[in-house]
């Protein structure tokens, strides 16, 4: 066989070898992501049968316009001074007809008002990644001291391995009820445990229906929910760290700390990196905790950018506006990807 | 978004390579498909045997029921409609009529119930459309407010009575003081653990009714400002929150046995729930009617219904079968085997249980006298969705006038964008 041949021949291989791969992810991934990119164009609904108009940049105009008003203070009761009503200005205005208040500050004596047409989509957005950067260093911190614990040698670490991982296991549904009940504020266990710690002076916390907890507490429980999977990936890199390394630091005369942060991080580099990655996937489609919890409340504190999708797309049936939410999302994320690929190259240079 | 649409779609993958024809015969019978939804055992067994005595009353028709989960019903119709593969006879939450029309999948009754057997029927138990009759109800479900008698005394307050509901100072009043009387934390139970938003729509829709707001203009049906955002409507957002501010309502149950083991006084809920309260207080229940909370009590009105689709071989069989289940006699057995609420006085009255003197009369009654079906516009589920998030922001301590105006523009928006799609001709059947 000549070279050229035997090339054609490999290329044939990998094509047949990588076949059913491709043919799923193309039935399953690709054409429904076309598919779901041609609805953003259209008024389809969930429920009718016929197919939907086309409506141009509708949908995208609906997510992503942002627009503000300046006011000037009205005198008002007892020196403070007082504002009209936003949602009464942008009613009686044309101009900012749909517009809804998303945030607003103080510019002197003025207030200003940031308005967007869907403003439950901005806070899903800053929710959804402010969930990642709180659950992703959580949950890699616990697998790795998980995992360092188990591969310690200790007694009985068969046993500790499936308990660490039986959580991942559980529906995440079930996992969600189950934890509703340890938040709940008058007869969780968790408030009970920290009223019988701090000798009552911590009062019943209202967990899942505080603005400023609700996050913090879905993102400890998915945490603890799924930080066995990365335990599992961490034992396999502490497998591959080679023992001569260790004996070799312990005959220099280095700590457990130093034999830690010298050879066991160093070593797990590669793990760590693909651990990051995988976790931040998997916090950015964070959906079912919320649903079942909070139900993006108190006052969209939790409402997520897949939760905000599916509350458009499947629950008011609006399913084109449901994937132009899941469309800016993907190109979001994507431009955030080469972002970060563009810097990695720079700083390998 | 994933999950669902990938079961739909691998239902109608199912259906059309299932490819049941129109003309299947069964013993001789023409076969009719139906379908349901999963509504508990003791529903479903009622349903079975309603199905057999039908069977038994005629030799014509065959029924094949196949019952799909409640959670992705909807999605299977969608499904099978685009299979071409809708089953002849289906039951539709009555919410979701108007949408099924719209999207073509129901056929008008009109021809095919004679109007003397709807005549019969409560207005709430009449899928109505556009002027035509498009589904039809053999039972309903209705809530009332459940408390002990003995709490009411321990604080002097007045049992309300059909004719003189409380009102909302009264109901203020009671709630207050049976919290101060310390033994409940929360002394009224709203449900409010139920993180669906058809519960609160049906729910909460008639307290914003009793007000005299409403979810849109009843009058035009085109949009929903005034109604959902108005004077009347703000103060019940007012008092709604203010529910949660005093305590009165916890703002997420942690469970719905907070009546049974009396932790809560008072619940607000539905006829379902008669039989475990009943054993659990025993002679000390009383079943009340809702407040007034000034424009008259109201109570929501419209379950499960019953449709021929559009694609049906055989209406005139399917039609049969549903004149059946509106006799007076099988209106009365459903409510006797599965506790659901008679919708004609005619079925009441052969009802152990609806009769007049019959354990569970009160509901009937309820019904006959408050109840008010939720608006049929096919923009429902984003009307229901958009009145659950403003309803849970008022209870989070969102200002209740923002979270209306919120809900107002959704509406108004997602009934003109549903208007923007033409509306099928009244009466004609896709094919």
């Amino acid at each position: 066989m000549t070279q050229s041949r035997k090339r054609a021949y490999g290329r044939r291989i990998a094509l047949l070898s990588s076949g059913p791969a491709l043919f799923g992810l193309t039935l399953f991934l690709i054409i429904p992501f076309l598919l779901a990119f041609a609805l953003t164009f259209t008024d389809q609904r969930l429920v009718a049968t016929d197919s939907g108009r086309f409506v141009g940049w509708r949908n995208y105009e609906r997510l992503l316009s942002i627009s503000y008003v300046v006011q000037d203070p009205q005198p008002g009761v007892q020196g403070k001074p007082a504002f009209a009503r936003v949602r009464d200005v942008t009613r009686a205005d044309p101009v900012h007809r749909g517009f809804r208040p998303f945030s607003d500050f103080s510019w002197g004596q003025k207030r200003v008002t940031i308005l967007a047409k869907d403003p439950v989509f901005l806070e899903s957005l800053l929710n959804t990644f402010g969930f990642a950067l709180m659950v992703v260093p959580l949950q890699c911190a616990m697998a790795l001291a998980l995992a360092l614990l188990v591969n310690a040698g200790l007694r009985g670490q068969t046993f500790l391995r499936a308990v660490y991982f039986s959580p991942v296991v559980m529906s995440m549904v079930v996992v969600s009820i189950v934890w509703t009940f340890l938040f709940d504020r008058d007869l969780g266990s968790i408030n009970k445990l920290l009223s019988l710690l701090s000798l009552g002076t911590i009062g019943p916390v209202n967990w899942l229906g505080g603005r400023a907890t609700a996050m913090p507490a879905i993102a400890l429980m998915s945490a603890w929910q799924g930080a066995g999977f990365q335990m599992l990936i961490f034992l396999a890199g502490l497998q591959g760290i080679s023992q001569e390394l260790y004996d070799a630091a312990r005959i220099d005369g280095a700590t457990a700390w130093q034999r830690f942060w010298n050879v066991t991080i160093p070593g797990l580099r590669q793990t760590i990196a693909f651990v990051l990655v995988v976790t931040a996937i998997a916090a950015l489609g964070l959906f079912t905790q919320v649903d079942v919890m909070t139900q993006g409340g108190p006052q969209n504190g939790t409402s997520t950018v897949m939760f905000h999708a599916i509350q458009r797309g499947v629950r008011e049936e609006n399913i084109a506006y449901g994937s132009t939410v899941a469309v800016v999302y993907f190109a979001i994320i994507t431009l955030l990807i080469l972002a970060q690929q563009a810097l990695q190259r720079r700083w390998s240079k | 978004m994933g999950k669902r649409c990938g079961i739909a779609a691998g239902l109608a993958l199912l259906f059309a390579l299932g490819g049941c024809s129109d003309q299947r015969r069964v013993d001789g019978r023409i076969d009719l498909s139906l379908w349901r939804h999963q509504a508990g055992d003791v529903e479903e067994s009622a349903g079975r045997y309603a199905i057999a005595r039908f069977e038994a009353s005629q030799s014509k028709w065959h029924i094949t029921p196949q019952s799909l989960p409640q959670g992705g019903y909807t999605q299977s119709i969608v499904a099978a409609s685009l299979a071409g593969q809708l089953p002849c006879l289906m039951t539709v939450d009555q919410p979701m009529v108007a949408s099924f029309v719209q999207a073509g999948h129901l056929r008008p009754l009109d021809g095919l119930i004679p109007a003397a057997v709807v005549a019969q029927l409560n207005p709430a138990a009449q899928g109505r459309y556009q002027g035509h009759l498009y589904s039809v109800g053999q039972f309903d479900a209705g809530l009332a407010i459940f408390t002990r008698r003995s709490a009411l005394d321990r604080i002097g307050a007045r049992i309300p009575t059909l004719d003189h509901p409380w009102s909302l100072a009264e109901f203020d009043d009671i709630l207050g003081k049976l919290k101060a009387t310390g033994a409940y934390k929360y002394p009224l139970d709203l449900a409010t653990r139920d993180p669906k938003a058809d519960w609160w729509t049906y729910a909460f829709t008639p307290m914003l009714q009793s007000f005299g707001g409403d979810l849109v203009d009843r009058a035009t049906m085109r949009n929903a400002d005034g109604a959902l955002n108005g004077p009347a409507a703000q103060r019940f957002g007012t008092w709604f929150q203010s529910l949660f501010v005093r305590g009165l309502v916890d703002r997420r149950e942690p469970d719905d046995r907070a009546f049974v083991t009396g932790r809560a006084a008072m619940a607000y809920t539905g006829n379902w729930w008669a039989p475990d309260y009943r054993k659990a207080a025993g002679d000390d229940l009383l079943i009340l009617p809702p407040p007034d909370f000034g424009r008259g009590t109201v109570i929501g009105g419209g379950s499960w219904q019953w449709a021929i689709s559009s694609t049906c071989a055989h209406p005139n069989g399917a039609a049969a079968f549903l004149r059946f289940l509106l006799r007076p006699d099988e209106i009365a057995r459903m409510a006797d085997d599965a506790g659901m609420i008679p919708v004609s006085e005619a079925g009441a009255a052969l009802s152990t249980d609806f009769r007049r003197g019959g354990k569970s009369r009160a509901f009937f009654d309820l019904m006959q006298r408050f109840a008010r079906q939720r608006p049929a516009t096919p923009a429902f589920s984003a009307i229901s969705n958009s009145f659950f998030f403003a309803l849970q922001n008022i209870a989070d301590g969102k200002d209740p006038h923002d979270a209306l105006d919120d809900a107002t523009d959704a509406v108004d928006q997602a009934i003109a964008d549903a208007g923007s799609t033409p509306a099928p001709q009244p009466g004609k059947v896709r094919e």
